[in-house]
């Protein structure tokens, strides 16, 4: 049988990580990320991060990510089938906000 | 577009970061056909509707900006490179880039053919695409 192709049109793991962290850091802070998509960026720093709220409009996208979330077990991460526009404009504030190629 | 960076906004702290990342919006992916001797440019690849939304990004951030919303922390480009092992691949790597998609210029994609049938042995496709990091800070 055929090795499965390991092919991702996104940058290597890691490497958005440190693009962001050279601005600011992602260590124990409370981040909402928009356009999380499959989640594939989230579970990158979710490991560091204190609390994130995941958001993305595409619900089999968010499926997959709550998938990934049973499957790795991270309890830190909400992910949730919306936009930002449908977010309450009042409630904790967060440190962060990652827009991940979703402008 | 501005108004989601408002919102975001909104649910910031003062002085908390606002970060987007996004594809560069004038350095094209570029294929190239790498040998164990040399690089072979085949093709940027435009995609269609593409600078209207990046140009709309970019107006959007200007935006927040002036509005004193936020202050412009810094940007960074940033170059990666996948290498691909045919162009069955690369077409695999063009569908997983979630829509609009980039295309190859015409001609180019029987180019890239062209030169993959006459590959010294050990040949590889590479595609390299840019991305910009935007960080914002709320004032």
């Amino acid at each position: 049988m055929a090795a499965p192709l390991d092919i991702s049109a996104y940058p290597p793991d890691g490497m958005e990580i440190r693009l962001i962290e050279r601005f600011t850091t992602l260590k124990g802070r409370r981040i909402l990320e928009v356009g999380c998509g499959d989640g594939r960026l989230t579970f990158q720093y979710a490991p560091t991060a204190r609390e994130i709220l995941a958001i993305d409009p595409d619900r089999p996208s968010i499926e997959d990510a709550l998938d990934e979330q049973a499957a790795l077990r991270v309890p830190n991460v909400t992910f949730r089938v919306g936009s930002i526009e449908q977010l309450p404009a009042r409630g904790a504030p967060f440190d962060v906000a990652l827009f991940s190629w979703s402008l | 577009m501005v108004h989601a960076l408002r919102r975001a906004g909104q649910r910031l702290r003062s002085g908390g970061s606002l970060i987007s990342i996004r594809p560069h919006e004038t350095q094209l992916p570029l294929v190239s056909i790498i040998t164990p001797s040399r690089r072979m440019p085949v093709a940027r690849l435009p995609t269609p509707g593409f600078d209207d939304r990046q140009s709309a990004a970019d107006a959007a951030l200007e935006r927040v900006v002036a509005e004193r919303r936020f202050a412009l922390t810094g940007i960074r480009n940033h170059r990666y490179r996948s290498l691909l092992d045919n162009p069955s691949q690369l077409r695999t790597y063009l569908e997983l880039i979630i829509p609009p998609r980039p295309r190859f210029p015409p001609g180019r994609r029987a180019r890239l053919h062209e030169l993959w049938r006459s590959r010294p042995p050990g040949s590889k496709i590479e595609i390299a695409e840019w991305i910009v990091v935007t960080a914002l800070r709320r004032r």
